[in-house]
């Protein structure tokens, strides 16, 4: 096949592959490249237990941004997830205290969580309210509702049998870790080879596009948040089973850190692009700086300000991206 | 050429919807006022209503220019954060660089201008829309607060500072005052100036707005920086009334504000919106948790209510524009 | 010219469209369409803006159904009641704005939502690549890749994109509206390449374009659409491009325009080699205070680019602006409005009028200096500026409060215009003033052009109407191709010295034949 390039008019062939890859493989550097800069400065940072306590402390995180990457990918955006997550990891270690089988407990923060994710997306997809002003207010009466519920109680009084975190696969791998990596793949696979997966791309690029070639706007947007919903409820099981104890209050600003996780792992916030392995490349190393701070004996409180520049400027950068693409 | 009928004089005839909707709210409003007076004889005293008044203004002052910004279409989400990064450097500032107070007052209040200059210019300049960038810089500047603050506080302030937070002028809170010149100068400036008219236009077709002439992106400019302003002002009244600065104030005030915002009336797509329907709005809201505090209801389970509310008056809201649109 | 090849003999077209009767609110868009294609034919359709056009298409594509009338698709009537069913019946449409998926790939944009499938119903990328590159290969396209993102692409390419998205899903029939509008000449050749390969095909091409040499290289035949009415369906072999402008354009005119003798002034606005991409070249031309000038060209010729141009929302990449003899740079609206420059434009309902908002503050928009003393408005000024323009322009409206998107075309029209002369300016860009209005208000907006002049305006008309250009103005100008080509006096303006003006080198050739 002869390429006859117009003068200097089009990029290279195989651009999309390598703009994609190297954000993937801009992330991997940076997680690596970080871990051998601060091991110099402070060896302990490279001690393999605390490489897994990053890694198993943060897993969740991981776990809900695949779940928000496909959200926003789709042309929307949640903020209700965190407050989401510290509902379900109550209503799981309630039932858990409570007697009920641990299974049963499991299940019921993935269901529910699929429930209320499901339900906000047919709000905005069927009732046309922007996703902003859903989520938002979902996130108050979630909030809400945990805390006249919990009274400000913690669960204290967990079953053994409960900690998710305990389990190890084939001996070694910690679950978390393990979940992690199985939910990445298995969601980067249905993005990548399902219609409904694609469809997802299509609306989020294009919604106008999209209806013309049979893809429903309302239908796939339900979808993608009842998915989320099940990775919160993933995420929340992992989150809860980590301490001994689950809190009454919603995690703070849990929500932002899982959009800064999509949001630098590729997916840009105007939908339409970005897979989540970069998302979960993006947790890693988001939660690797989060760890640096302290063995930099730079102040952990810092960790937010880091967050915000990153997002900003990946935001920044792709809308910049954009509108030089749509001038060419 | 046939007979024009003669222009209606003096009535200020606003789309019918609209006028339903405030005065619906009114009704609403004035109805729960006497029923939760008679469910407790503690409600309907010029205390307590007065003291309603004095929660109101921090969340208050950040809705005035929350309004001008819903009408053109936009958002601000960092407001709350703004507030946060403002308080902690009003005491930073006083504490730690040792500015005379005063100083450290204008000096937060510049703060939280700069902060919403950068909004406003990120928008307008670089095109990001604002749901975007106000979501990143919630997390930028509640980050800057956390770094700068280390999540310790200030206290000890001079006694003079807590009198906008906690005193009263003649008999009514002195921050009320701050609210109620805050409302009217908002009002008129919505209602009857040029640069309200402005900003309806953009709200309603940002481009012939444009073509008219308009000077779109300075008004989006100024509405941006006030939003940042405000929020700097009210974390000004905030720490004067709890008497210490931390940096997690002003968390959730974004709920709120954009609460009290829609609920009155003010429409999320932009276009259609007043003043009085914002502060009949933050009357609903405050009376809601007021009402519910007073029935033992907890602090914090009342934003449960106020993001059923936020929910329900978009869709309520929205339903209404379409049929009026489709008219 | 080539000669149709067809295989068979059809016993019907294979499309064919009938009396197809189409009305939205306040605007009659179709009056009794009729027309057909044949297998392997090119068909061209053209008429103005406004003639129809593009609500026909949206009706044969399914976006809406007609209020009356039948589309039959090799004999047998089709129910278009979604995109959907046109797609199944084999009518794909290339729009003008492109609908695709700027951050997927080629190969993915085209198999989007039919896309092959592999084992366990996965999507079967490798199938889609090769799927592609024969698609690519059948039309001899050798430099687009199916890995490439759209994103990336130019235009060109991109619509061919679009055109390998209906071959892979066997359309039968294409449309495609405007589609040389933003190409290159290099590019317009391939499009003929293929387009000629579809023909071979047995494909039936629905081709709208403004451009009348290309209709004249590649359809069979035309129809030409003025009006949402049927003007004339010819063999593009028995006609030639002055007829055809003629049958777009040409209308009775139905009352005389009332030409006053205006004593013409200096010079308000004097414009040389204005440049600004894509559309506008270099452009002089300059408009006198008491003058009309008329402005006439082919759509896409750069007319309403120009005026933006002045008007400060594109501002220009090169030349000179001088307003009154002084030199400006126009950046914004906003100056120009300062500079005493107003401008209605062609788009009424997005850029002219907020149509949510009621008369009154339709009529203050650009002149709330006036009716405002240090920032507040003054309601009763702003009435009474309202009230003034709706009885001089005669505006239909029950009230000043009425929301001025319920007033008729012709109406909001006047309350545009009335709002720039609120505001006192001394040139008057006007780009297409009296489309879709009815006669009765068209009158009376000329009788308003002709009292501005009088009074020392300088107006500069944009007009696809040759009546209008030739009765209204002073001197007419022809635009074409971002130039200004010709400049007639109004005794040398008639309808063939400025037709072939508007087209150019091929009207004399086809004339010399």
């Amino acid at each position: 096949m002869t390429a006859v390039t117009l003068a200097g008019a089009e990029a290279d062939p195989r651009r999309r592959l390598r703009a994609l890859a190297s954000q993937e493989a801009l992330l991997a550097i940076a997680v690596i490249g970080l871990a051998i800069a601060v091991g110099l400065y402070n060896p302990r940072f490279l001690a393999a237990r605390n490489l897994s306590d990053v890694l198993l402390g943060n897993a969740y995180i991981a776990v809900a941004a695949v779940g928000m990457s496909m959200v926003i990918v789709s042309g929307n955006i949640d903020i209700s997830v965190g407050a989401l997550i510290g509902v379900l990891a109550t209503i799981s270690g309630t039932l858990a205290v409570n007697g009920a089988p641990i299974v049963v407990a499991w299940l019921a923060a993935l269901v529910a969580g699929v429930l209320v994710m499901a339900l906000q997306g047919v709000i905005i997809a069927y009732l046309r309210i922007p996703a902003i002003v859903v989520t938002l207010g979902m996130l108050s009466i979630l909030k809400g509702g945990l805390i006249s519920v919990t009274g400000g109680k913690w669960i204290t009084d967990l079953p053994d049998s409960f900690h998710l975190a305990d389990i190890e696969i084939f001996g070694a791998l910690p679950f978390p870790v393990f979940l992690m990596i199985l939910v990445t793949i298995l969601a980067a696979l249905w993005m990548r080879y399902t219609a409904s997966g694609r469809a997802i791309y299509a609306v989020g690029g294009n919604a106008e596009a999209a209806r013309l070639c049979g893809i429903s706007q309302p239908r796939t947007v339900v979808m993608v948040f009842a998915l989320h919903g099940l990775f919160a409820g993933a995420a929340a099981l992992l989150y809860a089973t980590q301490l001994r104890v689950i809190q009454s209050t919603v995690p703070p600003n849990l929500e932002l850190t899982i959009i800064t996780a999509s949001v630098v792992g590729g997916v840009s916030i105007l939908g339409g692009v970005g897979t989540v392995v970069g998302s979960t490349l993006a947790a890693v190393l988001i939660a690797e700086i989060a760890s640096a701070l302290v063995f930099t004996d730079v102040s952990p409180y810092w960790i937010r300000a880091v967050q915000g520049v990153l997002i900003l400027a990946t935001v920044i950068a792709d809308i910049l991206r954009r509108r030089r693409m749509a001038g060419a | 050429m046939s007979e024009i009928p003669l222009p209606q004089a003096a009535k200020r005839v606003v789309p019918w919807w609209l006028l339903r909707h405030e005065t619906m709210l009114a009704a609403i409003l004035l109805v729960a006022l006497i029923g939760l007076g008679g469910l407790n004889s503690r409600f309907l005293t010029l205390d307590n209503l007065l003291n309603q008044g004095r929660l109101t203004t921090e969340v208050g002052l950040i809705a005035l220019p929350m309004t001008f910004i819903i009408v053109t279409g936009g958002i601000d989400l960092s407001v709350g954060s703004i507030v946060g990064l403002c308080a902690i450097l009003l005491g930073y500032s006083w504490k730690i660089f040792g500015f005379p107070l005063p100083l450290a007052i204008g000096f937060s209040l510049l703060v939280g201008a700069a902060a919403g200059f950068l909004n406003g210019i990120v928008i307008t300049k670089v095109k990001v829309p604002p749901l975007i960038m106000t979501i990143a810089t919630l997390a930028l500047y509640r980050g800057l607060a956390e770094g700068i603050s280390q999540a310790r506080s200030v206290r000890g302030y001079p006694e003079w500072f807590y009198f906008i937070g906690q005193e009263n002028l003649f008999g009514v809170p002195a921050q009320l005052w701050l609210l109620l010149i805050a409302i009217v100068v908002s009002a008129i400036v919505l209602d009857r100036t040029t640069f309200g008219r402005t900003l309806y236009a953009i709200g309603n077709n940002e481009t012939a707005a444009r073509f008219s002439g308009l000077p779109v992106d300075r008004v989006k400019l100024i509405i941006y920086t006030l939003s940042g302003l405000m929020a700097g002002l009210s974390a000004c009244v905030l720490v004067s009334r709890v008497t210490t600065t931390r940096s997690d104030m002003g968390i959730g005030y974004e709920l709120d504000v954009i609460a009290a915002v829609v609920l009155g009336g003010t429409s999320i797509f932009g276009g259609v919106g007043t003043i009085w329907g914002t502060v009949v709005g933050l009357a609903m809201i405050q009376l809601l948790k007021n009402g519910l505090a007073l029935t033992g209801v907890k602090g914090d389970a009342t934003i449960i209510v106020i993001g059923a509310v936020l929910i329900l008056s978009t869709l309520v809201a929205s339903s209404l524009q379409r049929k009026r649109e489709g008219i | 010219m080539m000669t149709d090849t067809q295989t068979e003999v059809p016993s019907a077209p294979l499309l064919s469209v009938h009396a197809i009767e189409k009305s939205f609110p306040g605007v009659r868009a179709l009056s009794g369409v009729s027309f057909e294609a044949a297998r392997g034919e090119v068909h061209a359709l053209l008429g103005e803006n406004g003639a129809g056009k593009s609500t026909l298409i949206k009706i044969i594509s399914g976006v809406f159904p007609p209020d009356r009338g039948e589309v039959l698709v090799d004999g047998r009537q089709v129910d278009l009641a979604r995109p959907d069913d046109a797609r199944r019946a084999g009518i794909a449409t290339i729009y003008q704005e492109l609908l695709l998926f700027p951050e997927l790939t080629v190969a993915e944009n085209i198999f989007m939502g039919h896309a092959p499938r592999a084992g366990l119903g996965r999507i079967d990328w490798r199938a889609m690549r090769e799927k592609t590159n024969a698609l690519l290969a059948s039309l001899e396209i050798h430099d687009l890749q199916a890995e490439r993102v759209v994103g990336s692409l130019i235009v060109g390419n991109r619509q061919r994109v679009e055109i390998l998205r209906a071959l892979s899903q066997d359309a039968r029939i294409l449309i495609m509206d405007e589609p040389t509008a933003a190409l290159t000449e290099y590019d317009v050749t391939r499009l003929f390449d293929i387009v000629r390969k579809l023909k071979a095909r047995g494909v039936a091409v629905i081709y709208i374009s403004h451009r009348l040499d290309e209709i004249f290289a590649i359809a069979d035949r035309v129809t030409v659409l003025r009006d949402g009415a049927h003007v004339a369906t010819k063999r593009v072999a028995d006609t030639d491009a002055a007829e055809l402008v003629q049958l777009m354009v040409g209308r009775r005119i139905e009352s005389l325009f009332p030409k006053i003798t205006v004593p013409i002034g200096k010079p308000v606005l004097e414009v040389k080699d204005l440049e600004r991409r894509p559309l506008t070249k270099s452009a002089s031309l300059s408009v006198r205070a008491g003058e009309i000038v008329g402005l006439a060209g082919l759509v896409g010729s750069g007319r309403s680019e120009l005026a933006q141009t002045i008007f400060g929302v594109t501002p220009a990449e090169d030349g000179e602006i001088r307003i009154a003899g002084r030199q400006v740079d126009i950046r914004s609206p906003a100056q120009a409005r300062s500079l005493g420059v107003a401008y209605v434009p062609e788009d009424r309902g997005t850029q002219g009028l907020v149509r949510p908002m009621t008369v009154r503050e339709n009529f203050s928009l650009a002149a709330l200096g006036k009716v405002a003393f240090g920032g507040f408005i003054d309601r009763g000024a702003e009435r009474k500026l309202a009230g003034d323009g709706v009885k001089r322009f005669a505006v239909k409206t029950s009230s000043l409060e009425q929301i001025a998107g319920k007033l008729s075309g012709g109406n909001q029209q006047k309350i545009v215009l009335g709002k720039w002369l609120a505001n006192g300016p001394k040139l008057l860009i006007l780009d297409e003033p009296t489309r879709g209005i009815d006669v009765g208000a068209k009158a009376e907006i000329h009788r308003l052009m002709g009292e501005l002049a009088a009074q020392g305006l300088a107006i500069l008309m944009i007009s696809s109407e040759l009546p209008e250009v030739l009765g209204m103005s002073d001197r007419v100008l022809v635009m074409r191709e971002g130039r200004i080509v010709a400049e007639f006096s109004r005794e040398d303006a008639t309808q063939e010295s400025v037709g072939a003006a508007m087209m150019g080198s091929h009207a004399k050739a086809e004339k010399a034949a």
